[in-house]
C-alpha cells in the first residue's frame, strides 16, 4: 500500500540517526580501529607482540605457524562476521529500545501528532509503520552494514597476515561460512521478530499512554514490581519462585528486542544454545526458539499490547 | 445530506469541568464560519470533536460521519490546522510535500509548490532553521493545496506578520473556497477575517450564545452615535452596550429597526470585533 510505504519513509526521514548513522558511525569505528592497530603493528617491526586471532597466539607468524594452526586461524577469520554484527546488534537494541519508546509519545510532546492526525492515515497505520521500521528495517540496515564491515575487517586481516608472510586469501574466501553467516543472520530474522514483539508491544503500549516521562513508566513499572515481589518473597520466606516473573515476564517486556536474547531468557536454553555461534548454526539456533511455546505466548501477548497501543493513539485526547 | 456538520446535544466534560454544555447546531455546506470565543469558551473543544480527536457526549455528524468511530473515513474529506499544532522539527519543506502528496489523494502538489514559491522556504530546509512565520506559511501552504470538502483553521495565522496574514485570506476566499466547501476559522484577529465569513458563531461558558449570517448580523445589530439630548430616549430602547467617543455615547442596538435608529443620530453597520466585545461583557470581568 502506498500510505504505508510513505509512512515507512517519514519514520526513516525522522529517524535516520539512530537507524543509518548509528551503525555506520560504529562500523567505520570498528574498521578504523582495525586498520589503526595494524598500522601499529606493522610500524613497530613485523609482528611481534600479542598477536590473536581464534585463540592462536603469532609472534613472528609464517615460520611459526603450523598448517594445523592455518586452517584454525583461517577458520576463525571466516566467521569475522559474527564479531562486526554482534556489537551493530547491541546498538541497534538500544536504538530499537529507546525508538519505540518515544514512537508515540515524541509526537504528542512536540504536538506535531495533530499535524499527522490531519492527514487521512488511519492510526493503526501509523503504529504498525513505526512496528515494522524498528523490528525489519533497523535490523536489515544493521545486518548489511555489519556484512559490509565483516567483509572488510575479513580482507584487512588477510592483507595484514599477507604482510607478514601468511596468505590465508584463498583458504578464507574459500570458507563457505565467509558467505553463509550474513545469510544464516538473515534467515533469522523471522525468528527475531516474533521474539521481540513483547517488548515492542509494551514500549509502544506506554509511549501511546504516558503524558510524561515514558521511560520511567516503561522501565519503572516492572523492576519496582519485580523488586516489590522479590522483597517480599525474601523477607516473608514466601519461596515464590521468582526466576518466572524476572525471566519470562519483567525480562521478556524489556529485553527481547535484543537479538538473541532468548539465550538467557528462556528457562532452558540449553537446548537452543548447543549450537554456539561460532562454530554452529545460527540460524539453527534460532529457529530452534520456534519451537518454545514461550515465543508464541510471548507473541500474542505482544500483539494485544500493540492493539491497546492502537487504541490509545487513536482515542487519547490530548487536550 | 444537506448539513456539513450537525451537532445535537454536544457535551463535552473534562471531569466536573463542562467544556461544552448540550449545544445543537447545523452547518451547511458552502460557508465561511468564523467561530468567536474567548479562551477556554469550549471553542477548540467543539472542534476537536468534530475532527475526532475526543470523545463527546451527544450526536455529532460530520458530513454524514461519526467522528468518534469513523475518523478514518472522515479525514478524507477534512483538513485541518489545530491551533497548537507545530511541524516537527526534522521535516524537510520538500518531504514534508511528498509525504503529504503521497499519502493525501486530494493533494495538489503544483498548487502547494505555488504558496510556497511566495515564500522564503527552499525545498531543502529543515522545521527547525525556520522561524515562527515560516512554519505556518508551510503548514498553510500544505493544507490550502488539499481538496478538503470541510477545512477547520483553529488559530491559523499566528504568529505570521500582517502581509501575510491578509494575503492568506485573500487565497482562502479566492484560490479556495468554492460552494461545495465548508469553512470553520476561528481567531483572535477578529477584523481581518471579518470579510470574508458568510457565517458568525459566538459560543461562551461552552454554550453557543449567537448564531446568525453576516446579512442577519447587519440587519439585527447597529451602532449609533447618539446625540445628547436623545441619550435617554436611546436609553430605553435597552442598547446591548454603552461607549462614550468624543463626548457622545456610542450604542449598539440588538433587534431595533434602522429606521427608528436613524432618528436617534447616525447608525452605521457594526464590527465584529465590538460586537463580540459587547456580547461578551462580564466574561473578562
Amino acid at each position: 500500500m502506498n500510505t504505508f510505504k510513505w509512512l515507512m519513509k517519514r519514520e526513516y526521514w525522522e529517524h535516520k540517526g539512530g537507524l543509518f548513522w548509528a551503525p555506520t558511525v560504529i562500523g567505520v569505528l570498528m574498521m578504523a580501529m582495525m586498520l589503526v592497530t595494524f598500522v601499529i603493528a606493522l610500524g613497530s617491526g613485523k609482528m611481534h607482540g600479542d598477536f590473536t586471532v581464534n585463540g592462536v597466539q603469532m609472534h613472528s607468524l609464517a615460520e611459526m605457524i603450523s598448517p594445523a594452526d592455518r586452517i584454525q586461524v583461517a577458520d576463525g577469520l571466516s566467521t569475522v562476521f559474527v564479531g562486526s554484527a554482534i556489537p551493530l546488534l547491541a546498538v541497534m537494541s538500544f536504538v530499537v529500545f529507546f525508538y519505540y519508546l518515544g514512537a508515540l509519545f515524541d509526537d504528542r510532546s512536540n504536538r506535531s501528532v495533530l499535524f499527522w492526525k490531519s492527514l487521512p492515515v488511519s492510526d493503526t497505520a501509523t503504529v504498525l509503520s513505526k512496528l515494522a521500521t524498528a523490528l525489519v528495517v533497523a535490523p536489515l540496515l544493521s545486518l548489511g552494514i555489519a556484512t559490509i564491515v565483516g567483509f572488510v575487517l575479513t580482507v584487512l586481516m588477510c592483507a595484514c597476515l599477507l604482510v607478514g608472510g601468511v596468505n590465508l586469501f584463498g583458504p578464507v574466501l574459500s570458507n563457505s561460512h565467509t558467505y553463509t553467516l550474513p545469510l544464516e543472520f538473515l534467515a533469522s530474522l523471522p525468528v527475531y521478530i516474533l521474539w521481540a514483539l513483547p517488548t515492542a508491544g509494551w514500549l509502544l503500549m506506554v509511549s501511546a499512554w504516558a503524558r510524561t516521562k515514558p521511560f520511567l513508566w516503561a522501565v519503572g513499572v516492572p523492576l519496582v514490581s519485580g523488586g516489590l515481589l522479590s522483597w517480599a518473597n525474601a523477607m516473608l520466606s514466601m519461596n515464590w519462585n521468582l526466576q518466572f516473573l524476572w525471566q519470562s515476564v519483567i525480562g521478556r517486556l524489556l529485553l527481547s528486542v535484543l537479538p538473541g536474547s532468548w539465550s538467557f531468557l528462556l528457562e532452558d536454553p540449553s537446548k537452543i544454545s548447543a549450537d554456539s555461534l561460532d562454530h554452529g548454526s545460527p540460524m539453527v539456533a534460532a529457529w530452534h526458539v520456534m519451537a518454545t511455546p514461550q515465543i508464541w505466548i510471548g507473541a500474542v501477548v505482544g500483539i494485544a499490547m500493540i492493539v491497546v497501543a492502537i487504541r490509545l493513539r487513536r482515542f487519547r485526547d490530548e487536550g | 445530506m444537506n448539513s456539513v456538520i450537525s451537532a445535537k446535544g454536544l457535551t463535552k466534560r473534562y471531569g466536573k469541568q463542562v467544556a461544552v454544555d448540550n449545544v445543537s447546531f447545523e452547518i451547511p455546506a458552502g460557508r465561511i464560519i468564523g467561530l468567536i470565543g474567548p479562551n477556554g469558551s469550549g471553542k477548540t473543544t467543539a472542534l476537536k470533536a468534530i475532527l475526532g480527536l475526543a470523545p463527546f457526549e451527544g450526536e455529532l455528524k460530520v458530513l454524514g460521519f461519526d467522528p468518534s468511530t469513523q475518523r478514518d473515513e472522515l479525514m478524507q474529506q477534512v483538513c485541518f490546522i489545530a491551533d497548537v499544532a507545530i511541524l516537527p522539527r526534522w521535516l524537510k519543506v520538500k518531504d514534508a510535500v511528498d509525504f503529504v502528496a503521497g499519502v493525501h489523494p486530494k493533494f495538489d502538489r503544483a498548487k502547494a509548490e505555488r504558496y510556497l514559491a511566495h515564500t522564503k522556504l527552499k525545498p531543502g530546509m529543515k522545521v527547525k532553521e525556520m522561524s515562527k512565520g515560516m512554519i505556518v506559511q508551510l503548514h498553510l501552504a500544505l493544507v490550502m493545496a488539499i481538496d478538503a470538502k470541510l477545512l477547520v483553521l483553529d488559530e491559523p495565522t499566528l504568529g505570521l506578520d500582517i502581509m501575510f496574514r491578509k494575503q492568506f485570506y485573500q487565497n482562502l476566499l479566492e484560490d479556495y473556497f468554492d460552494e461545495d466547501k465548508t469553512i470553520i476559522v476561528t481567531t483572535h484577529q477578529v477584523e481581518e477575517i471579518e470579510h470574508i465569513l458568510s457565517d458568525l458563531m459566538f459560543i461562551q461558558d461552552g454554550k453557543i450564545i449567537l448564531s446568525a449570517s453576516m446579512d442577519e448580523v447587519g440587519e439585527r445589530f447597529a451602532e449609533v452615535m447618539v446625540n445628547a439630548d436623545k441619550a435617554d430616549a436611546a436609553r430605553a430602547l435597552n442598547p446591548i452596550d454603552e461607549r462614550q467617543v468624543f463626548g457622545k455615547s456610542v450604542m449598539l442596538f440588538d433587534g431595533v429597526p434602522r429606521a427608528q435608529l436613524a432618528t436617534l443620530g447616525e447608525t452605521r453597520n457594526v464590527g465584529i470585533a465590538d460586537l463580540f466585545v459587547a456580547k461578551m461583557k462580564g466574561t473578562y470581568a
